[in-house]
């Protein structure tokens, strides 16, 4: 055969000039194997265009969807429905790759970040890290993700990281209320992610909202799935360890 | 929270890239989880970065090229610990196509899955996003022919696994 195997391919896909495409037909119209060669080519090229069509048809995971939004909604993702999102596709990639991934997106997109050096309040920052002081630790050890308590402490979801400790998302109701990842340390729960949730307002005010950096910290830390309601009671009984 | 002019401008465009972004995904990380994580990081990253977008230019060209670098870290991450997914069995969503379609299209994908990883990005860019020859080599960062002798190796495994009909040989 005169042409390669590759020129018949890039005949097929429509990548050679003018003169090279008349050489080609020529082959062709010559040589029924040349014709051929062309023909698997571009049936392959088909075949292979259309495997994937499927995935343009299905409906877009409300938590990607949230990222092209208008910012202010993307920051007001509803918790139960990204949750929702969360169980049909699980992060599951490693932690030290996505950590450095996670803080750049953080830096860029949560301005709203508090990491207030030396700030009182629920929170201390110590050699080991950032702790959960007062209420925003008693609140972590106590309250249920399923059975919310009246504390000002809400629970998202309680999961182990890949670390084997326990980890839990929370809101911290008070005037600007905080929302954060902490993991469960020695006595202390370290503090992962800080990020000030959007002020409720009007008939949201109920439902204060998890950001997505808090949604995004949970995906690269947790590891297999979220505790359910009889091992989230399960592991407070423990004590978490 | 600023949010800068360019990443306004690119906001709209790439809602409607989403689908074909989470297309692409799929052929390179070959499963759904991995796809919409790989999704979610190169969008952040083009937000941030959007500054570094020429308007005019192709933001998809663009935006596979923030994927592909996303993706090769990973999987470098990965290998480095030695964990290594293999792919999930091929159960991704076909659509509506009929019982013969779906099959050929499961067959594809089981196919492109075992490729080498640069083989199945050569595939990706230009047989299912249809990028020319030329804008694959530039997203991929390699010269033509790199990309052409790469897209070949890739068609001839396929053509042996699928056989002329698209069934398994």
């Amino acid at each position: 055969m005169r042409f390669s195997d590759e020129m018949l391919m890039a005949y097929a896909d429509g990548e050679l000039d003018l003169v090279a495409r008349a050489e080609i037909e020529a082959a062709m119209a010559k040589d029924p194997a040349v014709a051929r060669a062309v023909e698997r080519h571009r049936l392959l090229a088909g075949k292979i265009h259309t495997a994937y069509d499927g995935v343009l048809e299905e409906t877009i995971p409300a938590d990607l969807a949230a990222l092209v939004a208008d910012p202010e909604d993307a920051r007001v993702v509803e918790l139960a429905s990204a949750r929702a999102a969360r169980r049909i596709a699980v992060g599951r990639w490693q932690l030290p790759a996505w950590t450095a991934i996670a803080a750049s997106m953080l830096v860029g997109l949560f301005v709203g970040l508090l990491l207030f050096r030396g700030a009182p309040g629920p929170y201390e920052e110590t050699d080991r890290g950032l702790l959960a002081r007062g209420e925003l630790a008693e609140g972590l050890a106590t309250e249920l993700a399923s059975a919310p308590g009246r504390s000002n402490v809400r629970i998202g979801v309680s999961f182990r990281n890949r670390a084997g400790d326990f980890c839990r998302s929370f809101i911290y109701q008070r005037e600007s209320p905080l929302a954060g990842l902490a993991c469960h340390s020695g006595e202390d729960w370290k503090i992962r992610v800080l990020a000030e949730t959007p002020a409720s307002s009007g008939e949201l005010r109920a439902a204060a909202s998890m950001p997505m950096a808090v949604l995004q910290a949970v995906d690269v830390s947790i590891a297999g799935q979220a505790l359910d309601a009889a091992a989230e009671e399960k592991a407070r009984e423990a004590g978490w360890r | 929270m600023s949010t800068t002019k360019p990443a306004d401008e690119i906001r709209a465009q790439l809602g409607e890239l989403l689908p074909r972004l989470r297309r692409f995904a799929r052929v390179i990380t070959r499963n759904v989880a991995d796809a919409d994580d790989l999704v979610q990081v190169a969008v952040e990253k083009a937000l941030t970065r959007a500054a570094q977008w020429r308007p005019g230019s192709r933001l998809d060209s663009w935006m596979f090229g923030i994927m592909k670098n996303a993706w090769v870290d990973e999987i470098r991450a990965r290998r480095r610990r030695e964990r290594v997914h293999a792919p999930e069995e091929a159960g991704a969503t076909v659509g509506d196509a009929s019982a013969a379609a779906r099959d050929i299209a499961l067959s594809v994908q089981a196919g492109i899955a075992r490729l080498p990883e640069e083989q199945r990005l050569a595939v990706g860019l230009v047989l299912v996003e249809g990028l020319s020859y030329k804008d694959a080599a530039e997203t991929l960062g390699v010269p033509i022919g790199t990309l052409t002798s790469r897209l070949a190796r890739a068609r001839a495994t396929l053509q042996a696994l699928l056989g002329d009909n698209g069934s398994p040989s």
